[in-house]
């Protein structure tokens, strides 16, 4: 029998926390945590928010842990669900668009970054955060986490030429941002 | 900072980013308040169910009435469950949660799909006006019927069903989208209308007209300029940006234009209209700068059919979407 190579290494973690094993799944948060809070944060642009947000992917995904077959890795499923719950979240309240964050949030991502080299990265964090709403998620979804169009269509439900236009006006506000 | 190094940059951010506190306690304590819940929910359902009974017969709608359908999840219908299929008469409201999914039979002319994450209420179930208003949320609608006999009103303004199919998504302060996947449907606010037919999508707003409709495969700058005329006061600006990006296929976002710009900036629009779809007979630069009816009804009927072949035809036909003809 042939099994795909997302089935024959399907994570023992997974197996155990599908069938209800509360610390098999805290394992798998403990694995996913930072990756997940990094896109909640990126695309919500609020740490508060991005705090909440985690916490209801995860409890989503012990929900709909026994949807997840194996198909794909379990850490591309949970992105997914990840963008599809902060995308749900936004959706809620979209007058946040128009609303364009204070640049002056020092601590914006900078855990951990102490290089010179990190400073382009701080900058353009903030910046980032600055950015409207439909504009910032597909930035974060394509140029930092490498969806393509397709695939933001199908997880957001926007139009592919949407989700372009969107990127075309994120990475013209930023340079204009990244200049001043 | 140009675009590659912008990317570039983009591609350096770090994945993961710890969050500033252990956020497993919280979760931990939502999963098994989770699970206590069904347990609760198991014991109730009996109940539940009784009640449900002795609610449908004690509360029997009267009038007029449309069949709900559940699809997935719990939809409420006026903060009660739905169960297998239940109705809806006017005034009531259908409520999704972001796992619910449920079908409305629009009388007997078509039906809507309710997404996820939905409030719709039924405000008319008549022959002549079958209505439905969508607080927030997205529907699908297939209508099978002459013209203007199904109505959804958001809160950026109403979309009037033209004999279509269409997706509509608004939130609760009016920004929406309207695509429409067959046929045409008209989105009307304050006087002003946009018409957007098959393939095509058009961004609704509160207190603003109709956006300017695009096709689906619009050139991005094409779409941000029509967003910044119709909703960021963009002015001649975004006119001569939307100009320049236009090719022959967007001529109904040209057409839509030439109504919405101020009388200075619509020779330009023609002008450049005229290049990308030449005008048929009868078509006067006067008259449509004069915004007279039967010339722009005439342009309109050209640059419709043009735009319905290369929709239809695609994969089929190569259409010069300059002409309407095909290149083969």
């Amino acid at each position: 029998m042939s099994l795909t190579p997302a089935l024959s290494v399907l994570d023992e973690r997974v197996v155990r926390a599908r069938a209800g094993d509360e610390a098999a799944f805290e394992a798998l948060y403990r694995e996913h945590a930072g990756r997940v809070y990094a896109l909640c944060l990126r695309l919500s642009g609020e740490r508060g928010r991005a705090a909440d947000l985690t916490q209801d992917v995860f409890v989503r995904c012990w929900e709909k842990l026994g949807t997840f077959r194996g198909e794909s890795a379990f850490g591309s499923w949970l992105y997914r669900l990840a963008v599809n719950v902060v995308w749900m979240a936004n959706r809620g309240d979209r007058r946040r668009e128009d609303k364009v964050m204070p640049v002056a949030e020092p601590d914006l991502h900078e855990r951990g970054m102490t290089s010179a080299a990190a400073g382009l990265g701080i900058d353009l964090e903030r910046a980032i955060a600055t950015l409207p709403a439909g504009a910032r998620e597909v930035f974060v979804l394509f140029d930092v986490e490498g969806y393509g169009h397709e695939d933001i269509a199908r997880m957001t439900g926007i139009a592919v030429g949407t989700s372009k236009a969107q990127l075309f006006r994120a990475r013209r506000l930023l340079r204009e941002r990244l200049e001043r | 900072m140009n675009e590659k190094e912008l990317q570039d940059a983009a591609q350096r951010l770090p994945r993961s980013i710890e969050p500033p506190e252990d956020l497993w306690p919280g979760i931990r304590e939502r999963i098994q308040r989770g699970k206590a819940g069904k347990y609760r929910r198991l014991v109730w359902v009996p109940l539940a169910l009784a009640a449900g009974v002795g609610a449908i017969l004690l509360l029997r709608p009267r009038g007029e009435t449309w069949t709900v359908q559940r699809v997935a999840g719990a939809p409420r219908v006026n903060d009660a469950p739905l169960g297998g299929s239940g109705t809806m008469r006017v005034g009531q409201v259908l409520e999704t949660d972001d796992s619910s999914r449920a079908t409305i039979a629009v009388g007997g002319i078509g039906r809507v799909d309710v997404q996820p994450g939905s409030r719709v209420r039924l405000v008319r179930a008549e022959a002549t006006d079958h209505r439905l208003a969508l607080a927030f949320g997205g529907i699908h609608a297939k209508v099978d019927a002459p013209p203007r006999l199904f109505f959804v009103d958001t809160p950026a303004g109403t979309a009037v069903d033209l004999g279509c199919e269409y997706v509509l998504e608004t939130d609760s302060s009016g920004r929406g989208r309207l695509h429409v996947t067959g046929g045409y449907v008209e989105f009307a606010w304050g006087g002003a209308r946009s018409v957007v037919p098959i393939d095509a999508y058009a961004e609704t707003r509160a207190h603003s007209p109709p956006g300017i409709p695009y096709v689906a495969d619009a050139p991005a700058a094409l779409v941000v300029a029509l967003d910044s005329f119709a909703f960021a006061s963009g002015g001649a600006p975004a006119v001569r940006a939307a100009l320049g990006a236009a090719r022959s296929e967007d001529a109904i976002s040209l057409w839509h234009l030439l109504s919405r710009v101020n009388a200075s900036e619509r020779g330009a629009v023609y002008d450049r209209l005229a290049i990308l779809v030449p005008p048929p007979a009868g078509v006067t630069r006067a008259g449509a700068l004069a915004l007279d009816q039967n010339t722009l009804e005439t342009y309109w009927g050209r640059i419709e059919r043009i735009h319905f072949r290369i929709v239809v035809l695609r994969g089929i036909r190569n259409v010069d979407a300059r002409t309407g003809r095909s290149r083969d």
